[in-house]
């Protein structure tokens, strides 16, 4: 009866479901189990190993696709309006990921149009454009991501115009296996890591993030007023002399200016005064943290602020920082 | 593990305490003999058997759903794995104080109150030396605290067998662990 009882346990346990693990065993590992024995025989104790069994990790094919920007504002005929997505390898090997485009989504408004080219491997990161991001050729440069290592995609389409105001168009961008796809559960039998057979995970090995363009006549103004004060009391540039500088930013229209980024060059001859950036009356640091504002040295002096997304709602964001005349 | 071998094992192992019996008394007299021969052999008075199996779903003869147990080499993240030692007295005389030892395998956890062994205690290590039930099993986590250890948190299982496994005899001990 004992053992009827435990032979029920065994049976419920089975109803707990593994999790789907980011992190595992990786692709190719080998699994070994020796169990010992130890007895007394005629008053001698001995012990004996057990045969080892060994098991091979197979290389599972899983990955996510996650949308890194909220909504993009855009303007009709606006040109490489960028939706930013993040790939992650979630299975347990090194995959090749393949990746595609598709502008043409049903349930919004208007279609984007892919621009030339469309997608671009974001080399650095950043979430921007910059001259060191790669486009993406499909079966040249799709990305090799280990297991857990994810890559950033541009995703670059045009605004058509004439648009309303308020209208949505989608863009979806899918990341799939190139080992290949399939049902949970579907096997690619010794096409994995290290010769193992891949199977593919509970994304079925492809995932796609759909991005919205929103039209919007948002417009950002800035207005910037200087204030010098000299060493002697006076108000002339003078070396020495330093410059207070004020800029107000202000939303108008309707729509969301997302992720809003003021950025100020130091002007030539002068230097920036440390710990002088401040929004809104609060002051932030220099270097790159929580808060949204920092001074960068390279490639060209200057002060950054992330003003996130700003509505006419949003009011006047005022900026201050201060330079001092070399 | 389908009923039909579990009731197969318990048989056997219910078997147990009377085979002993009989085996102390009448074959005493060949345990000197067996004792000469068996350090001649590598192989010791008990074979220790590991078998790894996964359960597989399958639909029975009257169209039931239904679980059993088949033989895995190959593996994914996730996959439970039920391991099956089998113990088994290849000597005439009984073996006492039987206990098996067994590491978590790498790259495995260990389901909590998953192990068995009919008619044995199981013990857990955090160590692989000292041995304790699980409510005596504890850790002490980075903040100092120190909390009650999990399952997956255990290094070895130990099943002490409390009666001797006569000559012919199984004893089986099993544990259910998961691919990390």
């Amino acid at each position: 009866m004992k053992l009827r009882a435990a032979t029920a346990l065994l049976l419920s346990a089975t109803a707990l479901s593994p999790a789907a693990f980011a992190v595992g065993a990786l692709a190719g590992a080998q699994i070994q189990n020796t169990a010992q024995v130890s007895y007394v025989v005629g008053g001698n104790t001995a012990t004996q190993n057990s045969n080892t069994v060994s098991l091979t990790v197979n290389e599972i094919l899983d990955v996510v696709a996650t949308l890194q920007s909220g909504d993009v504002s855009v303007t009709p005929g606006a040109t490489n309006q960028i939706v930013v997505v993040r790939v992650t390898n979630t299975g347990n090997g090194s995959e090749t990921f393949r990746l595609t485009l598709n502008s043409v989504l049903g349930g919004d408004d208007f279609d984007p149009t892919p621009s030339s080219p469309a997608i671009y491997l974001d080399n650095d990161a950043s979430g921007t454009l910059t001259p060191g991001d790669t486009p993406y050729v499909a079966g040249t440069n799709d990305p090799v991501l280990a297991a857990d290592a994810f890559v950033t995609i541009l995703v670059l389409n045009d605004i058509g115009a004439p648009l309303a105001t308020g209208a949505r168009g989608q863009t979806r961008l899918t990341a799939a296996a190139l080992t290949g796809t399939g049902a949970p559960g579907t096997a690619f039998a010794g096409q994995g890591t290290g010769g193992t057979d891949a199977v593919a995970g509970t994304s079925g090995a492809d995932a796609f993030a759909t991005g919205t363009y929103i039209v919007s006549d948002i417009a950002l103004a800035a207005n910037k007023t200087a204030v010098v004060t000299d060493p002697f009391g006076g108000a002339r540039p003078v070396p020495g002399a330093r410059i207070a500088y004020q800029i107000v930013v202000t939303a108008t229209g309707t729509g969301t200016a997302s992720t809003a980024v003021f950025s100020d060059v130091i002007p030539a001859n002068t230097t920036y005064v440390p710990a002088s950036l401040s929004l809104n009356g609060t002051a932030m640091t220099d270097v790159s943290d929580a808060d949204a504002g920092q001074f960068l040295v390279a490639p060209s002096p200057r002060v950054s602020v992330g003003l996130g997304n700003l509505t006419q709602a949003s009011g006047p964001q005022t900026i201050r920082f201060t330079v001092s005349i070399n | 593990m389908n009923k039909g071998n579990a009731v197969k094992i318990g048989t056997m192992l219910l078997g147990l305490g009377s085979a002993v019996a009989l085996a102390q008394t009448p074959l005493l007299a060949s345990n000197t003999a067996a004792a000469q021969q068996r350090p001649a052999q590598k192989a010791g008075c008990i074979e220790l058997k590991s078998v790894a199996e996964t359960e597989e779903s399958y639909r029975d003869a009257n169209g039931q759903p239904a679980v059993r147990l088949v033989p895995v080499a190959k593996v994914v993240p996730g996959t439970q794995v039920i391991w099956t030692l089998s113990a088994t007295n290849v000597c005439a005389v009984a073996a006492d104080k039987v206990f098996i030892d067994n590491p978590v395998p790498a790259h495995m956890s260990l389901l909590g109150d998953s192990a068995r062994g009919a008619g044995a205690d199981v013990s857990y290590s955090l160590d692989g030396k000292q041995f304790a039930p699980p409510e005596q099993l504890r850790v002490v986590d980075a903040d100092g605290a120190t909390r009650a250890a999990r399952a997956d948190e255990y290094t070895h299982i130990r099943w002490v067998f409390r009666n001797s496994i006569g000559p012919g005899q199984l004893a089986a001990a099993s544990f259910r662990a998961t691919v990390r």
